[in-house]
């Protein structure tokens, strides 16, 4: 798209979100809801800035969030990207993990926590297990389909060179693997950002899961959705940032 | 022709089935060495395959493919292979120098020493400008030309070259045929080119093996006693290159009918 094309629609999508911002406001302020459960946008900043003033305590829970958020989708990456690799440059891997994975793969990450919490307890290293078990599936499947659709040219290519099999995963087979791996690492994230909020519900640690449901239980809608806005925010500010990452990794894919 | 030498390359009656059928029979056949050996051949007549038992990616059922007297057993750093399919041979996400450098990383070359010997790969096929390009940027032809430089970094004393040319337009196949001449003239390279087109084989080669399908087998060797330096006209219309082609031609024909 050209850039002369694209601005009118910057400014639309932002008019769009300053529109719903002020049906809000005037949704909260004529009091079609009550505002037990609904602050204006008003009130949610003002839960905002207070929270990250001196004294408050979102700071402190937003770098947790974050942390989880971060440290589970990076052990789920680092596993699954080594798990993928390993299935898909071998059939008897396949053969041999692939109907276990199938069996575990469709269980949900919230019917896993019960059992993480039974062997680790109500504790940070939970809250990782349920993230990593949650988010490392797209980064495995996508590893273990990009290493085993190598351009069969590409196979004979690297026999003519005589590269040893660990060339082939290094030079070949995971570079090949890479755009698939990409997608699946900006979705694992959003999941690791979801089960982050959920481990931080069940554990009742720290994280803005935890303030959340706090804040619902003792009716404080606007720390409710001050922390909303929040995990809005990160969830939009990492997957830009990987959208970036993405576009400078895959640009010899362009033009 | 060039001085016959004991040969690099032989073909020991050799018999190859794929799927149940018979698809190269007892193929006798030396490449001395330095010589241009054409293959050409309707498809299906086997040409492609003799060149991947060469290549070592495929062994035979009976027989033996034999290279410098030692029976071929797997693909080695001295034999390269130039595929047809440019495209599908170079890796999109590496540029132009990294397309070169896979070679070298394979044959262990030091990284300190890589950039000097690709910028010389890139300058001898004429790529030097072109080093930081990925494949999807460059033409078909210096796509093709990429992959020969990749394939002369293997410093290899053999080139099975498999239809290289096949995809291009005229004009690009010109210049392609010229330049690997040149390349294979200054580098001494032996080499075995499979092709389709008959004109290219005259052009090329020191001799042209024909071949027939089903089974796959040689049918009849033609000796090319053209003057080298070629030159895309005028020895095109030597009077010999015109029998020749006439010659190959009848042959092919005959075989269709």
């Amino acid at each position: 798209m050209k850039q002369g094309g694209e601005l009118p629609w910057w400014i639309a999508s932002i008019g769009v979100a300053l529109g719903i911002v002020l049906l809000w406001q005037v949704a909260a302020d004529r009091g079609w809801v009550s505002p037990i459960f609904l602050p204006g946008p008003d009130r949610a900043l003002a839960a905002l800035r207070e929270g990250f003033a001196a004294g408050g305590d979102l700071t402190l829970h937003v770098t947790t969030t974050i942390e989880h958020m971060l440290y589970g989708w990076v052990l789920a990456s680092v596993i699954g990207i080594a798990l993928g690799a390993l299935i898909g440059s071998s059939r008897r891997t396949r053969d041999y993990l692939g109907p276990t994975l199938e069996f575990i793969r469709p269980l949900p990450a919230s019917a896993i926590a019960p059992v993480a919490i039974a062997f680790l307890g109500l504790s940070q290293p939970m809250v990782l297990a349920v993230i990593a078990f949650g988010s490392v599936w797209p980064t495995l499947l996508a590893t273990a389909h990009g290493v085993a659709s190598v351009e069969p040219r590409l196979i004979e290519v690297a026999r003519a060179l005589r590269l040893s099999r660990l060339q082939v995963m290094f030079k070949i087979a995971l570079p090949n693997a890479v755009p698939d791996i990409l997608a699946a690492l900006r979705y694992g994230l959003t999941v690791a950002l979801i089960l982050a909020v959920v481990g931080e519900m069940l554990a009742g640690q720290e994280g803005l899961g935890h303030r959340i449901i706090l804040a619902a239980r003792s009716f404080r809608s606007p720390d409710l959705f001050a922390g909303v806005i929040l995990l809005g925010l990160i969830g939009f500010t990492s997957n830009a940032l990987l959208a970036v990452a993405e576009r400078r990794l895959l640009r010899w894919q362009g033009r | 022709m060039r001085p016959q030498a004991p040969p690099l390359i032989g073909f020991e009656g050799v018999s190859l089935s794929l799927g149940g059928r018979l698809i190269l029979d007892d193929i006798r056949l030396s490449i001395a060495r330095q010589e241009f050996l054409c293959v050409v051949g309707s498809s299906g007549c086997g040409k492609t395959t003799l060149l991947r038992l060469a290549a070592g990616l495929l062994r035979p059922d009976t027989g033996q493919v034999t290279y410098a007297g030692n029976a071929v057993t797997g693909p080695a750093r001295e034999v390269a292979v130039v595929f047809q399919d440019y495209g599908r041979a170079l890796l999109p996400w590496r540029s132009a120098a990294g397309n070169v450098s896979l070679a070298l990383e394979a044959a262990g070359v030091p990284r300190a020493q890589r950039g000097p010997r690709i910028a010389a790969l890139l300058e001898r096929v004429g790529l030097a400008h072109a080093a930081d390009r990925y494949p999807a940027q460059l033409s078909g032809g210096m796509q093709q030309r990429l992959q020969i430089a990749r394939c002369l970094a293997q410093e290899p004393s053999v080139l099975l070259m498999d239809e290289p040319f096949g995809a291009l337009d005229a004009m690009t196949r010109q210049s392609l045929q010229d330049e690997i001449l040149r390349l294979v003239e200054a580098s001494g390279n032996t080499v075995l080119f499979v092709t389709h087109d008959l004109e290219e084989a005259i052009y090329l080669g020191d001799r042209v093996v024909a071949m027939r399908p089903n089974p796959g087998r040689i049918a009849e060797v033609f000796d090319i006693p053209l003057p080298r330096p070629r030159h895309q006209l005028a020895t095109r219309e030597d009077p010999e290159f015109l029998r020749l082609r006439r010659a190959l031609f009848d042959f092919i024909q005959e075989e269709e009918r």
